[in-house]
């Protein structure tokens, strides 16, 4: 089935970009401006608002000429991608995505057609879902649990791991003892940061080995 | 896919020669008229990788050159340019992509590789360290009457000799130099396990491509090369790595470390590397070694991880299966084809026997060499993605056990089973077990190349 894979939602929206001759820089221009500063860390917009996996934007120009024997094409306009991994219900994300963070919402998708703004919830939900295409094939890495759920799983993961490295051949009343105390601490550990477990690498555009 | 032009290739890339000295020149060149003067009287002296019917030679030669050499060679702007542009940057500003920081970080690389100076290695090899040192006098007396180099330095290395045999053991223990790939057209004893997995369980050879410049790689494409293409073909990419071994802290953790886990301490051994140390894959023998498996060149790499996806037998994070892990992404291994390299190299400094005294300190690790049609998406992306990351193996930030960069803070995973000595097991805090030293990427060309080069007839047009 399109669009969703288990409960992993694959979003796919294509914004027409606004096009003005008077704008300077041009639309185009100042999204792009816009994304090269967003954080693509814990601070990432994305990773503040709920339920994302995984997202994407992209500015498309226009389709390349490759050449002869190809005939050339142009697109009607340039265009914001938006793609995004996310948790189950398409309106209660794009919701959440409103409530939390309209401002740069706002920022980059003022300079798209018919963009009528965050504030207006059911408008800024009818407006991406008029600009959404289908999604037929996803990215495999994402399995079928929530961001949160994920995210618990990761911290539970390292902090099992760490309790055994330190607790290897200690004598069973301590290891229980220790043990018990443990997932008590673990239940109320507060969740890690979406975008915060990640290896810190100083490569900004966070490609493989470009 | 017709035979290769053996008479063209040098050895070097074609086999492992197996002999037991080596050393390893580093020249930087003055002035590109005698230079190329130097490379024309070095032609005669290559080995090429023509078959030994008469049996091994006494010592092998073999060149290669950074980008700063070819430069400094004279080839034209246009073909310098052609080249990969991480060939062109070298491996010391890949410094971060490599995740070669920290201990590792290009400032605590020996002054050879902080200053850039390096344009050319030759590689020489001998069956004695007798044979070894007349060639090398025999090499250097040409340099000097050239005038087309000056000597930087030197680096020796040698196999361990047990009994007046050369072993392939390396300092930690390990038997090493299984299972390098195997390549269409490259005439080799061909193993099962060395090449490419077919649907059913079946090897075949890898694209010549993978290997070598001027032939179709896995994809069908030609590998990225610069022009002119008799420049590149039959020519390759090698990475030059000095590995230093941390053996005094390695043999600590393992004797800490194998006193907790219950399979014992050359189970545990065995457990990092995914061979014991004879050599016997722990896929096939995960209880004992099996000296009848490891001589085997029909069974010491015919295996897969298919039915132990859990690593029960040979662990997620284990060395060889980081690496090369064959089937475990799935797809039949469709993954990694385009990931493999080929690996030559020795050890250097001094053997200690387990027991007496060491330092970490002492000059000790392995000359590490790689060769590859591309090194981007062959050794970068093996070094960053799958030594010192995790994610493709479901294994989070963990980096390789042995060669990963931890800084103190590794962690590695043993999955085991419910058996009593074959248990789950965690080993943390890793320390550093290996570090860089420095090195380099060069161009390996072919004897055609090397011709042109020494008489100015490179034209990218």
């Amino acid at each position: 089935m399109p669009n969703k894979n288990g409960n992993v939602y694959g979003l796919t929206i294509l914004s027409p970009i606004i096009e003005d001759a008077k704008a300077t820089p041009s639309h185009d221009l100042q999204i792009r401006n816009y994304l090269a500063k967003l954080s693509t860390r814990e601070d990432s917009p994305f990773a503040l608002a709920p339920g994302t996996h995984l997202a994407r934007l992209v500015v498309m120009d226009d389709v390349i000429y490759v050449g002869a024997p190809s005939s050339e094409e142009h697109l009607k306009s340039k265009y914001l991608i938006f793609e995004s991994n996310c948790d189950g219900d398409l309106d209660s994300y794009l919701s959440g995505l409103a409530a939390t963070i309209p401002d740069h919402l706002d920022a980059i998708w003022k300079h798209c057609v018919g963009y009528p703004g965050a504030a207006n919830r059911q408008a800024f939900i009818d407006y991406m879902k008029a600009c959404q295409l289908e999604t037929t094939f996803f990215f495999a890495a994402v399995n079928n649990k929530s961001v949160s759920e994920t995210l618990r799983a990761l911290q539970t993961q390292t902090a099992v791991a760490d309790f055994i490295a330190s607790h290897q051949g200690a004598n069973p009343a301590k290891l229980k003892r220790d043990f018990i105390q443990f997932v008590s601490q673990l239940k109320s550990m507060p969740l890690p940061k979406p975008g915060s477990m990640g290896p810190h690498r100083e490569i900004k555009t966070g490609g493989r080995n470009e | 896919m017709s035979k290769l032009n053996e008479t063209d290739i040098q050895g070097f890339v074609l086999r492992g020669y197996n002999l037991p000295f080596a050393r390893y020149l580093f020249l930087h060149f003055e002035d590109a008229k005698r230079a190329r003067s130097l490379i024309a009287r070095l032609l005669g002296e290559i080995t090429t990788g023509q078959r030994w019917d008469k049996g091994k030679p006494q010592s092998t030669v073999n060149i290669a050159f950074t980008f700063r050499g070819l430069e400094h060679l004279g080839l034209p702007d246009a073909t310098l340019r052609s080249f990969p542009v991480e060939f062109q940057q070298g491996m010391k500003p890949r410094a971060q992509i490599l995740g070669d920081t920290g201990a590792n970080s290009p400032e605590h690389w020996d002054d050879l590789w902080r200053e850039d100076r390096v344009h050319a290695w030759l590689g020489v090899n001998g069956l004695t360290m007798e044979a070894l040192d007349a060639r090398c006098l025999a090499i250097l007396s040409i340099i000097e009457e050239t005038g087309g180099a000056g000597a930087l330095a030197s680096q020796d290395a040698a196999a361990q000799i047990v009994d007046g045999k050369p072993t392939t053991k390396e300092h930690f223990g390990f038997t090493d130099g299984f299972g390098n790939p195997d390549y269409l057209g490259v005439e080799r004893s061909s193993q099962p396990g060395q090449g490419k997995l077919l649907s059913g369980g079946i090897w075949t050879p890898l694209a010549t491509g993978e290997l070598l410049l001027g032939y179709a790689d896995e994809a069908g494409e030609l590998p990225v090369a610069p022009v002119p293409h008799l420049l590149a073909s039959n020519g390759t990419f090698m990475v030059y790595r000095k590995l230093h071994q941390n053996l005094a802290t390695f043999r600590a953790f393992l004797d800490k470390q194998g006193s907790l886990y219950a399979g014992g301490k050359e189970k545990l051994a065995a457990k990092f590397i995914g061979r014991w140390r004879d050599g016997t894959p722990i896929e096939l023998s995960p209880d004992n070694p099996n000296p009848a498996i490891a001589k085997d060149p029909n069974r010491n790499t015919d295996f897969t991880y298919g039915t132990d996806a859990e690593g029960a037998r040979c662990p997620i994070g284990a060395h060889l299966r980081r690496v090369h892990p064959r089937d475990a992404f799935g797809f039949n291994g469709q993954l990694i084809n385009r990931r493999r390299i080929t690996r030559r190299g020795l050890p250097y400094g001094r053997f200690v026997p387990d027991g007496e005294p060491v330092t970490d300190k002492e000059e000790r690790g392995v000359i590490f060499m790689v060769l590859n049609a591309n090194l981007s998406r062959q050794f970068e992306f093996v070094q960053q993605q799958w030594v010192q990351y995790g994610n493709d193996s479901h294994l989070g930030n963990d980096k390789d056990v042995l060669m990963g960069n931890h800084g103190g803070h590794g962690k590695f995973v043993v999955q085991g089973d419910a058996s009593p000595a074959n248990p789950p097991f965690i080993c943390s805090n890793l320390p550093d077990f290996v570090e860089l030293r420095g090195g380099d990427y060069f161009f390996l060309p072919s004897i055609t190349a090397l011709g042109m080069i020494a008489m100015g007839l490179v034209d990218p047009r």
